[in-house]
């Protein structure tokens, strides 16, 4: 073979693999990339929308005439129960409810609770159009804080403890728990999925997160659903304490994590 | 004529009504609960190693083997064509998902081995039939499900794919 015929192959195939690398672009590559396209495209990014919604909400009157900014101050940043920082150390026990709560479950029993909402309005996914926003917006006022959260009450210990049994769980007719695709297997790819690795990415920091692929802003229970509805294993209903037990194992294991919130992700 | 007429649209109705509330009564939804309830393999196998105490191995691998059942005509060796249809269904094999192997199949993952090629490999069928029916009695707590053990695969259907992993037609060998 002539050089000129081995040059001209080494350059075809050059390209080719440029061309697929940048197919299969590094997953967090093509996260900037998305990213980048929608700032440009709306000038705002979908998520910060939705924290302006929760915003709102937390500002006005429910049917007793009670906002959340009644108790927490306007911008939560009232000088009795201020909400800065709060999400940084959830879930926790609350004594009023006597539960460990996550940020979805607080935010609905606060609205139950004092504002005077209908838990009728908060139930399934017409509850979730107003608890979402919420949820995203408190969880952006500790946005800059790093995560701590240290189970100490009995309860909480106890969640901790469920949550972790719950992570390593082999469950179901695909016999997958999270452990093997988000520990053992993390960074390999289901079909052309990257899986992640919430751990190592300490995933509680980004949640609740915008999805560009669903065009959606989810809260961690909106991804425990949907993971387990990928392993064939029938989705735990919103609120359950399988939310609250599994994001009591991965908070900890997001300690130290500065809080980015609304994530964005694929 | 008129009461004829009310008859029939009551009879419809009420055969309707039947009809309807059947599968509400047969078919109860499955709860979490349920479905998160382990067997023994499955408890043995949830530790952060994914590992089978070493003094369990022996009970552990026979339950496993004893769990694997062959199809009635005793053919481990089905129609390499079917196979392939259940070995890309996500439905059903969903085999796509974590291993590769028809080159156009572009989009397959790399948790499992490459398959490409397999049948040159001179692997025993009927190995691979039972690889496919409990993989846990090779690998135990491998990420691999067992597909025959819970029912998601057939052993007709595991025959199948046994056929387009092995034969010197399918994709995977050509």
């Amino acid at each position: 073979m002539s050089i000129k015929y081995f040059l001209l192959f080494m350059l075809t195939s050059g390209i080719l693999a440029f061309s697929f690398a940048g197919d299969r672009l590094d997953p967090a590559e093509e996260v900037k990339k998305q990213k980048k396209l929608l700032l440009e495209m709306m000038g705002i990014l979908p998520g910060d929308v939705i924290v302006e919604e929760g915003k709102e909400i937390f500002h006005k009157e429910g049917p007793n005439g009670k906002s959340c900014a009644s108790c927490h101050g306007k911008d939560g940043k009232g000088e009795k129960l201020p909400l800065v920082g709060a999400y940084a150390t959830m879930p926790k026990y609350y004594k009023d409810i006597d539960m460990v709560a996550d940020l979805d479950l607080r935010v609905k029993s606060c609205m139950e609770k004092y504002t005077g909402y209908d838990p009728e309005e908060l139930k399934g996914k017409k509850g979730r159009k107003i608890i979402v926003p919420l949820a995203t917006y408190v969880a952006s006022l500790s946005n800059g804080m790093k995560f701590n959260v240290q189970p100490r009450h009995p309860k909480e210990k106890e969640m901790y403890k469920k949550g972790e049994e719950l992570w390593y769980a082999r469950v179901g007719k695909m016999d997958f728990s999270c452990a093997m695709c988000h520990d053992k297997y993390g960074g390999y790819r289901i079909r052309l999925q990257t899986l992640a690795e919430p751990k190592k990415s300490k995933v509680m920091r980004y949640w609740p997160a915008y999805r560009y692929s669903k065009d959606k802003m989810w809260t961690m229970e909106d991804r425990i659903r949907g993971c387990y509805k990928q392993i064939r294993v029938t989705k735990p209903p919103f609120y359950h304490w399988a939310h609250v037990a599994l994001q009591m194992y991965m908070a900890v294991n997001s300690n130290g994590g500065v809080v980015e919130v609304p994530g964005f992700v694929r | 004529m008129k009461r004829i007429l009310v008859g029939l649209v009551l009879t419809v109705t009420l055969f309707y009504l039947l009809y309807l509330s059947e599968p509400a009564s047969a078919g109860k939804k499955r709860t979490f609960e349920e479905d998160i309830k382990q067997d023994w393999a499955q408890k043995v196998c949830s530790n952060p190693e994914a590992k089978v105490p070493e003094e369990l191995l022996d009970r552990f691998l026979e339950e496993q083997r004893k769990l694997i059942k062959y199809p009635e005509s005793g053919n481990i060796y089905g129609d390499w064509k079917r196979g392939e249809k259940l070995f890309s269904n996500p439905k059903k094999g969903n085999c796509y998902a974590c291993h590769c192997g028809d080159p156009k199949e572009l989009a397959c993952g790399n948790i499992g081995p490459n398959l490409r090629g397999y049948g040159k490999k001179k692997k025993d069928p009927e190995y691979t039939y039972r690889k496919i029916y409990n993989s846990w009695a090779y690998v135990p707590c491998s990420v691999m499900y067992r597909a025959g053990v819970h029912g998601r695969l057939t052993p007709e259907e595991i025959a199948d794919i046994v056929a387009y992993l092995h034969s010197e037609e399918s994709p995977i060998n050509k």
